[in-house]
């Protein structure tokens, strides 16, 4: 009953998103669909490609978390080869991953997801803004984002190589060891994101938690879905972004399993959907239920509150404090509101900002011995980081030359894609009645996925601009009742 | 009369993308034979953190992919800054251009004072490994040239004033 229709945004955006909303006889929303556009030809794309070129592509695939595919793509390789970086090569990889999550999470605190939760979601449209935060925060804060953001980017760049397209990363450790200069500009810069990161708290506690009409609104059941989460966690099930194990907690909060990112495909599996481009990730042992909460459903959830919600705990002390603050305040181990996402993203930016101070101070950053030179005849490879996004999977197969044979990669977006479809439905569901769509819905909808920070398409970049959002309404008979659009 | 005007060229797309290559490969050509005159930069990243890139030029032509699907392939249009939409970020990366230049007034950064913004229309800019459409490979001529020319034209305005 779907029929083929034409977006015409006013410039070409990647991840435009269109929601499809379909009604039944009676006028009550049946079904609705998220719409994104997908990378085509990945797998066909790395095929017969060097192994050791795959950190330089596919960091080269997204102009929003580059580093993060340079790094599970880099950790892949280690694996393909067999190969263990020296510890001062995995320390230096950490400093500059860390970095990195400290500059994404403050530009999505600040300016995309601010405007939700500093200016508030009941503030009048023309004020949800960056401007109407920076009314909020004042100007020096804004001057000091953007001054922080270029002093990590500019870290990243000192000892990783450009920005854009880091180089740091080589089987079996990394390009070359950091300069004594280069350490005490990073212990400079880490010293002010813990301080920035602090602030950020001060913020969220001020204008989010002292207000009460805020912290309803989060812990709503218009925001909120009993799924499972997953994330990475060190030995002792800290929050780690670098490295360690999977683990996965169920709806109650018990751990489900945990696994090494090399038996992934032993738990995580793909449901597709004939209206989407998108893969859904699910558990693939508990399997797919439909979009559906709740134990029997596999679906699950990525991003910073799934991994709060898997961890133990911060591995750093005022990352901690504030973890605990957290699950005190919104009742108890684990949090199902999606919209907790930004503060759980403030926790994990202050966590960010000590790792990086505390592994800047480490004697062993210094050393020049960051790499093992692999010797090993590839054959298979899986890498996994966590992306500021969520857990991001990459996997090569090669031939005994190491060009690949096979590839696939799973992105953080994926693995909240699924969750990400049952909040458009529940919001679509509340704000459609008889037929009659309100407009307060596109904020609804807008606001729930915003809080996932989804990165639609990952192959992106933008004349810059926005993201129209296409809301169809169709009846039962697959016709167009009423149509909203923001382009 | 004070420093010497600096010019930005920016290349915006993904090399790996089809189509959305176009920005990338028609700055990447004019390199050398801007030399002195402008900045030539490619970059595949998005939105608010371009803000980087722009700040402490005095002016900016951006070269990018559009797909509108309103205009045949390889149509150039040249767009305006103000005409990309209102102050608004409905998702996370896409807060773009209007937001950054609102920021840019409110914040008074060092953003260049004059941009402008040369689009070709293309086919595909979402399949990894792909050619460019043969139309929009014809048009990479054209916009190299609609390039030069608006930074002459900056150029000659600011001996002009001097």
């Amino acid at each position: 009953m779907t029929r083929e229709f034409t977006i015409d945004p006013i410039t070409r955006l990647e991840g435009h998103g269109k929601i499809q909303i379909f009604l039944n006889d009676a006028g009550e929303v049946d079904r609705a669909y998220l719409q994104v556009p997908e990378l085509r030809g990945f797998e066909k794309f790395a095929e017969g490609r060097r192994a050791e070129d795959m950190p330089q592509i596919t960091s080269r695939i997204c102009g929003v978390c580059p580093t993060a595919h340079h790094m599970a793509s880099t950790k892949a390789l280690d694996d393909l080869y067999k190969v263990e970086a020296p510890a001062s090569a995995k320390k230096i990889r950490e400093l500059i991953y860390s970095t990195f999550f400290v500059e994404d999470h403050a530009l999505h605190f600040f300016f995309l997801g601010g405007p939700d939760f500093i200016v508030g979601p009941t503030a009048p449209k023309a004020e949800r803004n960056i401007l109407g935060v920076l009314g909020k925060v004042g100007l020096e804060i804004g001057k000091e984002v953007i001054g922080l953001r270029k002093q990590l980017r500019e870290l990243i760049s000192l000892a990783g190589g450009k920005v854009i397209h880091p180089v740091f990363g080589l089987p079996g450790g990394v390009s070359r060891p950091l300069k004594a200069e280069d350490i005490e500009k990073f212990k400079a810069g880490a010293a002010h994101a813990v301080e920035f990161g602090k602030f950020c708290l001060k913020v969220f506690g001020d204008i989010v938690l002292a207000n009460a009409a805020y912290v309803d609104m989060i812990t709503s059941d218009a925001y909120t879905h009993r799924t499972y989460y997953m994330g990475m966690v060190d030995a002792g099930n800290k929050v780690n972004f670098y490295d360690g194990d999977i683990r996965v907690v169920d709806p109650e909060g018990r751990e489900y399993v945990k696994f090494s990112g090399g038996d992934y495909l032993g738990h995580v599996a793909e449901h597709v959907e004939p209206w989407s481009y998108m893969k859904f990730c699910y558990l693939k042992n508990v399997g797919w239920k439909g979009f559906s909460e709740g134990g029997e459903s596999g679906i699950y959830s990525v991003a910073p509150l799934a991994r709060l919600n898997v961890s133990d705990g911060m591995a750093t002390p005022v990352a901690q404090e504030a973890y605990e603050q957290f699950f005190s305040t919104l009742g108890g181990k684990p949090v199902h509101h999606t919209l907790a996402n930004h503060w759980a993203r403030v926790i994990e930016l202050v966590y960010a900002a000590e790792r990086m101070a505390e592994l800047a101070s480490d004697p062993e950053i210094a050393s020049p011995d960051v790499r093992t030179i692999p010797t090993a005849t590839p054959k298979e490879g899986v890498g996994v980081v966590e992306a500021p996004r969520g857990t991001l999977f990459h996997h090569y197969a090669t031939n005994e030359r190491g060009l690949i044979t096979k590839a696939n990669l799973i992105v953080a977006t994926q693995g909240n894609a699924a969750r990400t479809a049952m909040s458009v439905d529940k919001a679509a569901r509340s704000m459609i009645k008889g037929g009659e769509i309100d407009e307060g819905m596109l904020n609804q909808v807008e606001m729930a996925f915003r809080a996932y920070d989804p990165c639609h398409g990952c192959a992106t970049h933008t004349l810059p601009g926005q993201m129209p959002l296409i809301v169809e309404v169709r009846d039962a008979g697959g016709e167009l009742v009423s149509e909203l659009r923001r382009d | 009369m004070g420093k010497l005007m600096r010019t930005l060229v920016l290349g915006l797309g993904n090399e790996l993308l089809s189509d959305d290559a176009a920005g990338i490969l028609a700055v990447r050509a004019l390199r050398e034979e801007m030399a002195g005159r402008a900045d030539v930069v490619e970059s595949s990243m998005a939105g608010m953190a371009l803000l980087d890139v722009f700040l402490g030029y005095d002016a900016a032509v951006i070269v990018d992919a559009v797909c509108t699907g309103s205009k045949p392939v390889g149509t150039i249009s040249e767009l305006m800054p103000e005409n990309l939409g209102r102050v608004l970020a409905p998702s996370p990366h896409y807060a773009g251009l209007p937001e950054m230049l609102a920021l840019v007034d409110k914040l008074e950064l060092d953003f260049p004072k004059k941009l402008t913004i040369f689009a070709v229309e293309v086919a595909d800019p979402y399949t990894l490994g792909g050619d460019l459409t043969e139309e929009v490979a014809q048009a990479l001529g054209e916009l190299r040239s609609r390039v030069r020319v608006q930074v002459e034209r900056w150029a000659q305005e600011e001996a002009d004033i001097a």
